[in-house]
């Protein structure tokens, strides 16, 4: 059985020796020549996502006004930011909404503004200190005039998740976008057979210091994603509902707005649309296997969202390739079919981490730390001081 | 012959006048209503007209003659290939089939000649690409 190394691939990468294939150029490698012949062909496969991922924000350090000011509110575009910091730092979360006038523009906005090259404005105000004397600030920010400026996102790259659906009498608004009555729809959000952390299912090699393509640029991953579970349905050895997920980190300079989009969800509320892509080593014969999973051996369960409970069950599994069809069929009824991740961005995120390993811009890391292997998700229940511990 | 698209909009005192049936005997126009409406301020309708061009110009004068304001809509959409994400959540709200998902190249398709104006996709889209005509 052949075997390779994190360091025979990055030394062919230097020498420009390195085949990187895209997650669908292998899956058509594999059906022609199979995955013996393959997994001897091809050292790296390269994966994409980009969809909407709420769970993200940028930490700012302003730098020090004269006479100092120890911020305790700011505002930039008149989005509140976190600064339960220290003195000029701040973190700007994606789906925080401006003040005063309706819910069209948030962080996810600021953020994306900044990446375009934007001036922003800053607002200001402390209490005024000894050290710290200033009250309040009125100015206006850049990447440019900042000195860090880095996108820290807990939750990102869900490993697969539900697809939506409505049975009730009324339309839904929600962060899988409007679901019509009568399962009028049904909408999903993963790139299946491009999406990362389906193409190493169990993660063997993403994990903690993973080097990634993060908006545009290079970012890294920091942590298991919140909400990351490992107890979860697999099909085809690939898991069928959402499981994993990524904190990933990633300076915004660098990173560009054809990667990072602010989103508005009509009637739910904002998020901002991340594009990440992550090179899967093909260390052997198992990690082409997974690399080159189809969509149509990747299943997502669908899920009634009209049901407004945490217990909601799955009413059947539904294959990646019938999503992508346009219609699947719920109870004898033909339903169109809506993504919310942009598959055409994936593919071109999946070809730009592939052009940047060829031209020696990106080199692969072997994770620092391994995930978690057995993580389950807790619910949170309304409890007492001594039911709790 | 050719089609195009007008929104008309009624005052309160003009939704009882028969103008459609006028349209049809006195211009020798085929229309179509793809969508209809009457509010406190009064009606709207949308229709697509077929005909000579001649007489879809005589139609519209008539129409403007009675009172109605009459909108020519080619545009009334607009999808700004900048903004929009091609993550097809448009398609499946989309009631008249107007917006498709290319399966070659997964880029969404807008067809302005099947829009209707309902607006619904405008709403739906997450980068807010789809925008209603000013």
């Amino acid at each position: 059985m052949l075997k390779r190394t994190y360091e025979e691939i990055n030394a062919k990468i230097e020498k420009g020796d390195a085949v990187v294939m895209t997650a669908e150029e292998a899956i058509q490698l594999v059906e022609s020549q199979g995955i013996e012949k393959a997994t001897k062909e091809v050292d790296v496969v390269t994966t994409g996502t980009f969809g909407a991922m709420c769970s993200s924000g940028a930490f700012i350090n302003f730098g020090h006004a004269e006479p100092p000011i120890r911020m305790s509110k700011v505002w930039l575009n008149d989005v509140p930011a976190y600064t339960g910091l220290a003195a000029v730092d701040a973190y700007i979360g994606a789906t925080e909404e401006r003040e005063g006038d309706g819910h069209e523009y948030g962080g996810a906005h600021v953020i994306e503004s900044l990446i375009a090259g934007e001036a922003v404005h800053l607002r200001a105000t402390g209490r005024g200190t000894d050290c710290y004397p200033r009250r309040d600030i009125d100015t206006y920010i850049s990447l440019k005039s900042v000195n860090q400026a880095y996108m820290y996102n807990p939750r990102n790259a869900y490993q697969n998740y539900g697809v939506a659906t409505n049975s009730s009498e009324k339309a839904l608004f929600t962060y899988m976008g409007k679901l019509l009555p009568h399962y009028g729809n049904a909408t999903y959000s993963s790139a299946g057979q491009l999406s990362p952390l389906l193409k190493d299912p169990q993660m063997r090699t993403i994990g903690m210091g993973t080097r990634i393509f993060l908006g545009g640029g290079i970012g890294y991953v920091a942590w298991e994603g919140t909400q990351f579970k490992t107890n979860i349905p697999y099909r085809n050895g690939v898991p069928s509902s959402s499981g994993r997920t990524l904190a990933v980190i990633g300076d915004l300079r660098g990173m560009s707005t054809e990667f990072i989009r602010a989103l508005d969800f009509h009637g739910y509320g904002l998020s901002m649309a991340v594009g990440i892509g992550i090179p899967i080593p093909i260390l052997d014969q198992d990690m082409m296997t997974c690399a080159a999973r189809t969509d149509e051996e990747i299943f997502a369960p669908v899920l009634d969202y009209s049901i407004q409970s945490r217990n909601r069950k799955p009413m059947m599994e539904v294959s990646y390739a019938q999503l992508r069809s346009g219609t699947v069929e719920l109870f004898g009824k033909k339903v169109k079919t809506s993504s919310l991740s942009s598959y055409y961005k994936a593919k071109v995120i999946a070809e730009r981490l592939k052009k940047m390993i060829n031209e020696k811009q990106f080199t692969l890391t072997r994770p620092a730390v391994a995930m978690p292997t057995d993580r389950s998700q807790k619910v949170l229940e309304v409890c007492s001081k001594e039911e709790v511990l | 012959m050719s089609k195009r698209k007008f929104n008309l909009y009624f005052i309160p005192e003009l939704v009882n006048e028969p103008i459609t049936y006028i349209l049809v005997k006195d211009f020798d126009l085929k229309f179509n209503i793809l969508r209809a409406e009457v509010k406190e301020k009064g009606g709207q309708l949308l229709i697509e007209v077929d005909g000579k061009p001649a007489q879809i110009t005589k139609g519209v004068a008539y129409l403007q003659g009675m009172g109605v304001k009459v909108e020519e809509l080619n545009e009334f959409v607009t999808k700004d290939e900048e903004r929009c994400t091609n993550c097809g959540m448009c398609v499946s709200i989309c009631p008249a089939d107007a917006i498709e998902m290319d399966r070659q190249n997964w880029k969404v398709i807008f067809h302005l000649d099947k829009c209707i104006a309902c607006g619904l996709c405008v709403s739906s889209c997450p980068p807010k690409a789809m925008k209603l005509k000013a």
